[in-house]
């Protein structure tokens, strides 16, 4: 990070870390000694970083612009210098992205056949064939939209290609106007052309270019381009008066259609008549137009990165085990009766969550099943199990975010078909999103009621679970049921939100408890004893927990975090925080789980938790933060926590500049968190099969 | 451990002053209780019922909400019988002036059918829910249970797991803010107001409480378990905690100097915004009650009133022998403050007690009533600390005008008409007291007034000659034999004059046989 613009307040700006994210990303793209297609993948993964990032983050300065607020950050960053940093480094990012692309990965793609191709590397036969494709099946599907001479502009779809087309008119004042074809929705990016290549293709963007004077057969098409923008989207439902949410949601949903344009992705070929015509258009704030040199929209290349019959280009799979702990011949139930059972995702297959809503659904003894539900999949079978439970007669309470970004459309969609089968279904809590992750499942059983708890650091989503690292804790806890069903009664607004024994809740104290098991570490440290935090995160945002863990670091506490994303501590500054080591890893799976290890005086306290450290979470959502009991499950998340920290192949080390340096595996043993997790999961499993259980077989005469 | 215990899921509905709560939980057959789930909403009924009188529409509308929110809880666990829930409601429902209608209102919109407890019925609930933890408790302590709700403040004195005094003082945060409010008075005063009004309150307290034991201060209640939280951090419930008086007085300044939005928002998770406003005036009370004790450390007790009603649910003993002797601890003491013969008190108390069992095929009354006869026995004379001349009625007077642990309003009255008639006129359709009653009730008076005459005659003497009793009837008459005595000339005549009512009442013709004379 050029830290030369950045006032020093011992905090990064938190734009600027995530910048140094997806550069990390970034950096897997550019690694040579990486798999080809795995490379590909990072590279899309860098560029839908950033639609993200420009609709959320951009948009978020954006809108405090508008309203005037110019406040400067906690790192003492205004918004206009934050977007013009932003502005700078995206540029830059840009470059590199189509530097690796054009200079890189393509030219290894070709060697492997897989070839894009224009319609002037096409042959006489091929032409024909794009003809009649181009006439058969997109000519209809394609429909030209007209820009006026006022300028007033047909709705342009956020983050859609597009081609603009500049035509020449019989009008002396305006002798052009624009045109735009709409690229996006059913047509394919990629489009098949049989050559000898094992793989050849032409991108829509070419093909409609190279057939686009067909609409206009009175006028000449003087040139074009493919452009892309990016719309706001960090439109929030104004819950001060009360609605009702559901219309709400639909509301923020049209208007995101039509918000403001936080940034002009075009083609680097597009003349400087068109482009300046594009940034009238769209209004295009100063220094967010991109010209990319190269094809837009680059995450369309996960489809060839993920493309059947390139097994060999692409990472070996790793087919998730289930854990030796679960016998799927044994109800579940009578199983977490025997122990706390802690798996990690996707090592470990998603599959007994969803084997436990199935069963809970059907089993004639539970009552009732309580679920929170973030970011669901398309054909979620945990809403389908739901549903069935509700129609089995139990009693079903579903509090399903219709805020959570992006997923809005789908949450609705889920929430209408739960309430349909009679699920009492609670969309989130007025002013907070509901992201913590829970089910419990109350049964009756001839020892009284039983609370069964899963506890997750991820969405109940079996799709993302294949892709994410994620913790799943289930458990029966007596205590641990008591205060999650008192968490579930406080969010769906049957009691006032009460002191949980074990649990804790955000928005209410989690911060707080946070800060007090890192002040006892402090003051253990500052007393000689034994202290030490280990944290494993998504983002640390949060500046009152950065100032306790430099305090901490400060009477001597040694911590290790790891954290993935977004990280505004500045570690390693002496006085300040020598004793903090920042380490990230960026692999083929996203490192999603929230794990932290308190030494706490020798009683080695662990959690898991659905939140990050950033006010975000601990003041805007409502998360939990779960202790872990059992010895066993205590060991399983320690050893995860050392083997992310012994990382050397995939990790980055935060500098106190800013910037992050791979760790050297130089003069060491190579070694790679995920793998070695991987590996130790398939083992147990071997090693349980390899072990049967004792069953002594009498022999017995046979009779004849 | 596999047990073969058997459990069934219940719940208990508290409507208080500033919130409804409902504690579900599961009654094994071992009579063990474990509570699944706790609820509280905040109401505004106390602020209602002690500023206006009434409780406002919107409150009930709040109040059948927030029940109905219960009610869909109760379904997940099952819970559908009558059997399986108590509703009850304490002093802001109860001093409503539109208590009905309340009562009536949630009936309708829920088929919930609420007890609106009167303070004894509070206090032996509290007592239940407490009791296991006094009697842990040492036993050379004379120990006073405090609780200061939004209406009343209950206080009860025990002694060696005794009762020795119940009383409720119209004293309630509730009814203190109001007393502030009314004076206007700014903040810097409110604290010298407050003080005067629960010194002019509780002034007497300490002549109640038996002081030549050392003295315990056990304290239950929302706001002092707030304090706690505050002063000692977490502390479990179970085995209480111990605070003392000078930190509950520093915490108590700093509350009552707050806005209470700074309350609420300082302690979401201990508070509801409701009872923001009573949190200051009720810690000052607890602070002033120790000090009127002369006691620095106080200990504060996780009971509150729903452990007692499921206690209550679990034992089924709403009437136990624990309990009778818990009330009869209340009644040696009121009889005592009106200089009654304890002696004979005692004897004519167990010559009933020992009536009523032998006759229970002739009485056909439940376990209650022998207690309300026991009760109506000890205190029979107390009416003649007034004047000897119609002292029955004196006592009457005197009984339905006191406070016994435990027992309400309508069994005082049921006890002081026993009383009553253990000597005069048979009761009259036309006498106070005695037509307000129902059927039942008129007859279960008149029975157990007959059998206090006749254990009355049995120690016309006063000498406590007579112990044991047998009582044998056929179909005309009830012979009572003993072999205590052999001269039983004074009881058998005073028998005579007294025995009219149980003739009436039960058609046996009554008479007093000595073993001994026979014997001899």
């Amino acid at each position: 990070m050029n830290n030369s613009k950045l006032p020093n307040n011992h905090l990064f700006n938190r734009e600027q870390s995530w910048l140094q994210f997806n550069r990390r990303v970034l950096g897997e793209a550019l690694e040579e000694s990486t798999v080809l297609m795995e490379r590909v993948k990072f590279l899309a993964i860098t560029a839908s970083n950033l639609d993200e990032f420009f609709m959320v983050r951009v948009g978020g300065l954006n809108i405090r612009i508008a309203q005037g607020n110019l406040k400067p950050d906690a790192c003492q960053l205004t918004p206009h210098q934050q977007l013009e940093l932003i502005s700078e480094q995206t540029h830059e990012m840009l470059a590199t992205q189509y530097t690796c692309f054009n200079h890189s990965l393509c030219p290894l793609l070709e060697d492997e056949g897989i070839k894009r191709l224009t319609i002037d590397d096409v042959s006489q036969e091929q032409h024909q064939r794009l003809s009649d494709l181009f006439e058969q099946d997109l000519f209809s599907v394609i429909s030209p939209l007209s820009v006026s001479s006022d300028g007033s502009l047909p709705l342009i779809g956020n983050q859609q290609l597009h081609l603009a087309l500049r035509i020449r008119q019989d009008d002396q004042q305006h002798p052009f106007r624009i045109a735009i074809l709409p690229l996006g929705g059913p047509t394919p990016r990629f489009i098949t052309v049989s050559a000898e290549e094992r793989h050849a293709f032409i991108l829509v963007e070419d093909l409609v270019a190279a057939f686009c004077q067909n609409y206009f057969p009175h006028e000449e098409v003087v040139d074009y381009a493919a452009f892309r923008i990016t719309r706001n989207a960090d439109m929030r439902v104004q819950e001060e008066v009360p609605t009702d949410l559901m219309e709400e949601m639909g509301h923020v949903l049209d208007e995101r259609k039509v918000s403001d344009c936080v940034r002009l992705e075009v083609a680097a070929s597009c003349s400087s008549e068109l482009l300046e015509s594009l940034q009238q258009l769209f209004d295009v704030p100063l220094g967010f137009t991109y010209c990319c040199d190269g094809p837009l929209d680059l995450k369309a290349w996960l489809q060839i990165a993920e493309m059947r019959g390139f097994e060999k280009l692409q990472i070996e799979p790793w087919p998730a085990v289930t854990p030796p702990q679960i016998d799927p011949s044994i109800n579940i139930f009578d199983q977490i009766k025997q122990n706390d059972i802690i798996l990690q995702h996707p090592f470990h297959s998603f599959d007994p969550v969803i084997t436990f809503i199935e069963t809970a659904a059907t089993d004639p003894h539970v009552l009732a099943i309580k679920q929170t539900l973030y970011r669901t999949s398309r054909q979620s079978p945990i809403i389908d199990a739901l549903v069935a439970a509700a129609k089995n007669g139990k009693s079903v309470t579903a509090i399903i975010e219709l805020k959570a970004r992006f997923d809005e459309a789908r949450n609705i969609d889920g929430a209408q078909r739960l309430e349909q089968a009679g699920v009492h279904v609670i969309y989130g809590v007025h002013g907070f999103k509901t992201h913590a992750k829970t089910l419990i499942v109350i049964r009756r059983e001839p020892q009284g009621i039983c609370r069964y708890i899963h506890f997750g650091t991820g969405n109940y989503n079996e799709a993302t679970a294949q892709l994410y690292t994620d913790i799943s804790l289930f458990t029966c806890d007596p205590v641990l049921g008591t205060d999650a069903i008192a968490f579930f009664n406080a969010v769906t607004g049957r009691t006032q939100p009460q002191r949980l024994d074990n649990l804790c809740m955000a928005p209410l104290g989690m911060r707080q408890r946070i800060l007090d098991l890192i002040t006892f570490e402090t003051q253990q440290a500052a007393t000689g004893k034994e202290s030490g935090i280990t944290a494993k995160l998504n983002s640390l945002v949060d500046p009152q927990i950065i100032k306790a863990l430099y305090k901490a670091s400060q009477a001597g506490v040694k911590i290790e975090l790891n954290v993935r994303g977004t990280c505004c501590l500045q570690p390693n500054v002496d006085g300040q925080s020598e004793n903090i080591r920042v380490t990230s890893i960026i692999d083929r799976l996203l490192e999603h789980s929230r794990i932290m290890h308190f030494v706490h005086a020798g009683e080695h306290r662990v959690f898991i938790s659905s939140a990050d450290w950033m006010p975000r979470n601990l003041d805007r959502r409502v998360e939990l933060l779960v202790p872990v009991h059992s010895q066993s499950c205590k060991e399983f998340l320690l050893n995860s926590l050392r083997s992310n920290m012994a990382d050397n192949q995939n990790s980055h080390e935060l500098q106190s500049d800013g910037n992050y340096r791979r760790v050297s595996a130089e003069g060491v043993t190579p070694y790679r968190s995920q793998e070695f997790l991987y590996q130790q999961a398939s083992d147990s499993v071997r090693q349980a099969q390899q072990s049967p259980a004792t069953n002594f077989v009498p022999h017995q005469r046979i009779k004849s | 451990m596999q047990t073969n215990t058997t459990y069934r899921p219940v719940a208990v509905i508290d409507i208080g002053t500033s919130s409804i709560r409902m504690a579900i939980a599961e009654i094994g057959s071992d009579c063990s209780i474990r509570i699944l789930d706790r609820l509280t909403q905040a109401v505004n009924l106390g602020k209602d019922t002690f500023t206006r009188g009434s409780i406002q529409h919107e409150t009930i509308e709040d109040c059948v909400q927030v029940l109905l929110s219960y009610q869909q809880v109760l379904l997940e666990y099952e819970i559908t019988t009558p059997e399986q829930l108590h509703v009850i409601a304490t002093s802001a429902v109860r001093e409503a002036s539109n208590q009905l209608a309340f009562l009536d209102r949630i009936y309708i919109a829920t088929e919930l059918e609420v007890n609106a407890m009167d303070e004894a019925e509070v206090n032996r609930i509290t007592y239940l829910g407490i009791r296991s933890e006094l009697a842990q408790m040492s036993t050379d302590a004379s120990i006073v249970v405090c609780e200061v709700g939004g209406g009343s403040t209950e206080l009860l004195a025990v002694h060696n797991n005794q009762i020795d005094f119940a009383h409720t003082y119209k004293l309630g945060s509730l009814r203190l803010r109001k007393t502030l409010d009314s004076y206007g008075a700014p903040i810097t005063q409110s604290r010298h107001l407050l003080e005067a009004e629960i010194k002019r309150t509780t002034g007497l307290l300490h002549d109640h409480v038996n002081s030549d034991y050392p003295l315990r201060l056990v304290a239950l209640g929302g706001d002092i378990r707030f304090a706690a939280n505050q002063i000692n951090g977490s502390w479990d419930s179970n085995t209480g905690a111990t605070i003392d008086r000078e930190s509950l007085e520093t915490l108590t300044n700093n509350i009552l100097a707050m806005p209470l939005e700074a309350i609420a928002q300082q302690y979401p998770l201990d508070i509801t915004y409701q009872e923001t406003e009573t949190l200051g005036p009720a810690l000052l009370a607890y602070v002033e009650i120790a000090k009127q004790l002369e006691i620095q450390q106080i200990q504060v007790s996780g009971a509150n009133l729903r452990d007692g009603l499921l206690q209550e649910m679990a034992l089924e003993e709403a009437w136990s022998r624990e309990f009778q002797n818990q009330i009869i601890g209340s009644v040696l003491d009121l009889g005592r403050h009106f200089d009654f013969d304890e002696a004979h008190a005692i004897h004519v108390a167990s010559l009933a007690s020992d009536l009523f069992e032998q006759l229970q095929p002739q009485h056909n009354l439940d376990p209650r009533y022998g207690t309300f006869l026991r009760v109506a026995a000890y205190l029979h004379e107390i009416g003649m600390f007034i004047n000897i001349r119609g002292y029955h009625k004196h006592t009457m007077y005197l009984i339905n005008n006191s406070e016994l642990f435990g027992l309400g309003k309508t069994n005082l009255l049921l006890i002081a008409l026993i009383a009553r008639y253990h000597r005069g006129a048979s009761p009259q359709p036309k006498h106070d007291g005695f037509s307000t009653l129902n059927r039942d009730n008129r007859v279960a008076v008149s029975k157990l007034a007959a059998i206090l005459r006749v254990a009355v005659a049995l120690d016309a003497s006063r000498n406590q000659g007579i112990h044991q009793i047998h009582c044998k009837t056929d179909t005309k008459q009830l012979v009572v034999s003993t072999s205590d005595a052999t001269d039983l000339s004074l009881e058998q005549l005073t028998l005579k004059q007294n025995g009219s009512l149980f003739e009436e009442i039960f058609g046996l013709r009554i008479l007093l046989r000595s073993h001994a004379t026979k014997l001899s």
